[in-house]
């Protein structure tokens, strides 16, 4: 297979793909793919023995609910997989949106699991086609619900320790940080050190508002949170937060991703209730020290007015040295850096909403 | 052919992010000269374009309430300047809010829309009674969808539309609202089922020549009209296709998107709806289909917004179907209509070189009053158009802003 | 007796990529039961967790709203149409 480049970006109204060769240059658009479904998850398992590479989205629709679909032809055809993620009857919950597809640990190659809303967590061993519930952790997610509002919380992360299967961790909004040692039995809440909520919302833990969780792929212990109030390093693996987000120009953001090279990207927005770029400008930053301090990356991004924002799963990197950023907007437009976020350009076309991009490259 | 770019100053007034209310300065003798403003409503506040006659070099304003989405906005300025905007929050609360100054400062007007404190609505008695306690709302204000001035003798009036399904009147420029409850109070009311897009009240149109004729139309219920000032109502849904909806009642279960008066005739008006584009001669007693040319059959026929110029020209945008509501074939294309609806056909082909997946929102579109008049569009991925030559070449204003919800023009008294 | 059914086009693929196709059944609910044995995935579609039509789906039996009939061993007649319908809603 010839080195390549794909990009997926999931949009509220379908899936588009990209290719490129390694120079992220240079890209052919297929799509829309499953024209109106939400793809708020896409994943590119990578070839192995037989099987080429496959495609995973999981897509969803306000009136028909969710369902992953799957393809082997980069998206010639997609299937629907019929035993997707979907709650019991007993458990009272309705499964309503796809919001995260990670693959298991480098040993694990036929392990891709899913996180979803409401909040729990799914994991098939055969490369999406099935699925079962996590019952450790959707149990325990369930017990914590006693006390709190549950609407609406998604489970939007799934890190796995990269030598260490047995280790995971999850990012719940509403409930924060979960991390198991012993592969989805038991779990434990990491939110120590995290901001508190406001009293109207004591009876809460602290985990309120996780947005979004990285893991830096070089240590597997080492992770990253956007929270609604800042930027949070753990180097315990999760133990501990300490905030990490001097330098940004606000604490309120989506997406946080930390690439091979240690290399940490936000996209911080201009508050809570104003979410939009700050200034209007459309930045990310970006740390090269693990955090200590900040540099915006916006040569080549759009000097007009840019009142958009960044979804928590629309800003990927890529394997490839130079690294490759690739970052979506609300307002349907596309960017690539092809090195390591310095410079940027345009991706070809104007699409809806973007909730999802993620990079591959077999090089 | 591409479109280009418009001139675009951000000057005084465009506001820094920040939670508290836009406090810009607004240079008094510049907005004297501004003979144009284009007011942009999105799900992130509002922002605000002028111009004068020639269109071509813009400043722009905001966002405005950046915190709040906007889904109505009224510029008026018969009386001094004033804008209204019809916001709503994510937790909650739906309110008018008013600028006088154009936008750099805001408030909350006096008393807003809001529905009676009693919670459920009887339909036996026809009216509010106090409900269970314990037992959620039934009938809330969730959106305000629509904001138009009243019939040109009465300049103190505006009409607000809302959402659960209902129509407000202010006489007092906006600062006080009363409902014209005749309307909620119509026995085809238990009737009225939402759609998922939400059970909004998005189209008022007052008859230009006789103030207590209006028209308003609410989502997946129908068009209603009131010949007597709002006293009563009648449905005039005739010969439109009937959607998908829970409820049972025939007289109801229609959704038209959005409906034009024509400007040399109010028994004629043309109207977007779910199933497709219809006209009426008979102020809206009747409709038959007007789909000439607009390459579409079945659910191809949709799209949410309509309007017309003041020498009669028609423009809409379809998109692909119900199903995918994106523009066809990624191609941002705009339809006219020179004849009144007879025939249509599209202008301008493709905007951009490359295809485009997106949308335009009922209120998305609208036209100006000068001449050449402009028509100008904003899209759900908040990128704004207009044409000044009948769609035969396009500019872009430059920017990306929040979903854009609606565009209105306001002319200033000079 | 044979009876026509529609689908809206967004779940064509839960039965083999057809909108409109026949189906078999002497009455109604029969009908139900066949559609969604016959197609899991549109079941999946059109059913939630709880087993209950989704809140935004709507079946029509020729005029009607299936939700609407007092009962459903209603017998099929030639010509009888089963659709399934999207709630009307927003963009």
């Amino acid at each position: 297979m010839a080195r390549q480049v794909v990009v997926l970006a999931g949009t509220n109204k379908g899936l588009f793909i990209f290719r490129s060769d390694v120079q992220r240059r240079s890209w052919r658009v297929s799509g829309p793919h499953m024209s109106g479904w939400e793809v708020f998850s896409v994943l590119c398992l990578p070839p192995r023995a037989a099987a080429g590479l496959r495609l995973l989205a999981g897509t969803s629709h306000a009136a028909y609910g969710p369902t992953i679909r799957l393809s082997d032809d980069l998206g010639a055809t997609w299937t629907q997989m019929p035993a997707s993620p979907r709650f019991t009857m007993e458990s009272g919950l309705r499964l309503k949106r796809i919001w995260q597809l990670t693959p298991g640990a480098p040993d694990e190659l036929e392990t891709v699991y899913a996180g979803v809303e409401e909040a729990g967590l799914f994991v098939s061993h055969d490369r999406g086609e099935s699925w079962l519930p996590v019952d450790g952790l959707n149990g325990q997610l369930r017990a914590g619900d006693r006390q709190t509002a549950s609407s609406g919380r998604c489970l939007h992360s799934v890190l796995v320790a990269p030598t260490r299967s047995s280790r995971m961790w999850v990012g719940v909004s509403g409930a924060g940080v979960l991390r198991t040692d012993d592969g989805g039995e038991q779990w434990v809440t990491c939110n120590a050190c995290l901001p508190a909520p406001e009293a109207v919302h004591a009876k809460t833990g602290t985990g309120q508002y996780v947005q979004k969780l990285a893991l830096d792929p070089r240590d597997g212990r080492t992770l990253y949170l956007q929270h609604r109030c800042g930027v949070f390093k753990s180097i315990d693996g999760a133990d501990s937060w300490q905030p990490t987000d001097q330098g940004l120009p606000g604490s309120f953001g989506f997406p946080v991703c930390v690439a091979h090279t240690g290399e940490v990207f936000v996209a911080p927005l201009a508050g809570e209730d104003e979410r939009y770029m700050p200034d209007g400008r459309l930045r990310l930053y970006r740390s090269g020290d693990g955090g200590d301090t900040w540099a915006p990356c916006d040569n080549g991004l759009p000097a007009y007015p840019s009142y958009v924002s960044v979804l928590r799963d629309a800003l990927a990197v890529d394997s490839l040295d130079p690294l490759g950023v690739y970052v979506g907007t609300t307002a349907g437009e596309l960017f690539c850096s092809s090195d390591g976020g310095d410079t940027w350009q345009a991706l070809p076309g104007q699409y809806s909403r973007i909730t999802v991009v993620k990079a591959w490259a077999n090089a | 052919m591409g479109s280009r770019q418009a001139g675009l100053t951000t000057g005084a007034g465009s506001a820094t992010a920040n939670a508290a209310p836009s406090r810009g300065r607004v240079d008094r003798s510049d907005a004297l000269a501004t003979q144009i403003v284009l007011l942009i409503g999105t799900t992130k506040g509002i922002f605000t374009f002028r111009s004068n006659e020639g269109r071509r070099d813009w400043q722009m304003t905001g966002p405005h309430l950046g915190g709040w989405e906007v889904y109505s906005l009224l510029g008026d300025s018969r009386d001094g300047p004033r804008i209204l905007a019809g916001t709503h929050h994510q937790s909650g609360g739906a309110t008018i809010q008013v600028s006088e100054d154009f936008g750099a400062n805001w408030r909350p007007v006096e008393e807003g829309p809001r529905f009676p404190p009693q919670r459920e609505f009887d339909f036996q008695k026809f009216a509010w009674v106090p409900g269970e306690s314990g037992e959620p709302r039934q009938w809330t204000m969730r959106r305000i969808w629509q904001l138009v001035p009243g019939h040109a003798s009465q300049p103190d009036t505006f009409y607000a539309g809302c959402e659960d399904a209902s129509l407000f009147v202010s006489h007092d420029r906006g600062e006080t609202w009363r409902e014209v409850d005749a309307l909620t109070k119509h026995p085809t009311r238990p009737q009225w089922g939402p759609g998922a897009g939400g059970m909004g009240l998005h189209t008022i149109l007052v008859d230009p020549d006789n103030a207590r004729r209006i028209w308003v139309a609410a989502s997946s219920v129908g068009v209603f009209r009131t010949d007597n000032g709002g006293e009563t109502w009648v449905t005039r849904n005739k010969g439109l296709n009937r959607v998908a909806t829970d409820g049972d009642d025939r007289e109801v279960g229609f959704c038209a998107h959005k409906i034009a008066l024509d400007p040399n005739a109010s028994n004629v008006m043309y109207m977007q709806d779910h199933g497709g584009v219809n006209k009426s001669v008979d102020g809206g007693d009747t409709w038959f289909p007007i789909e000439e040319g607009l390459g579409a059959e079945g659910d191809g026929r949709f799209g949410f917004p309509i309007c017309v110029s003041q020498c009669g020209d028609l423009y809409l945008m379809p998109l692909k179907d119900s199903e995918q509501r994106v523009m066809r074939g990624g191609k941002m294309l705009v339809y006219q209509s020179i004849d009144r609806g007879e025939s249509w056909h599209p202008v301008a082909g493709d905007f951009l070189p490359t295809s485009s997946y997106v949308n335009v929102l009922r209120d998305g579109m609208a036209v100006d009053s000068l001449d050449p008049y402009g028509v100008y569009f904003g899209t759900s991925s908040g990128e704004l158009f207009y044409s000044l030559d009948r769609g035969d070449s396009w500019s872009s204003l430059p920017g990306r802003f929040p979903r854009i919800t609606t565009v209105k023009t306001w002319m200033l008294e000079s | 007796m044979r009876i026509d059914v529609s689908i809206p086009s967004l779940l064509e693929d839960c039965t083999g990529g057809r909108r409109r196709f026949s189906l078999d059944a002497a009455t109604l609910d029969e009908a139900l039961v066949r559609l969604n044995t016959t197609y899991p995935l549109l079941r999946h579609h059109l059913y939630d967790e709880a087993e209950q039509l989704r809140q935004h789906v709507l079946l029509f039996f020729n005029d009607q709203n299936v939700a609407r009939l007092e009962r459903l061993d209603l017998p099929l007649r030639s010509g009888d149409r089963l659709a399934v319908l999207q709630n009307v809603s927003g963009g």
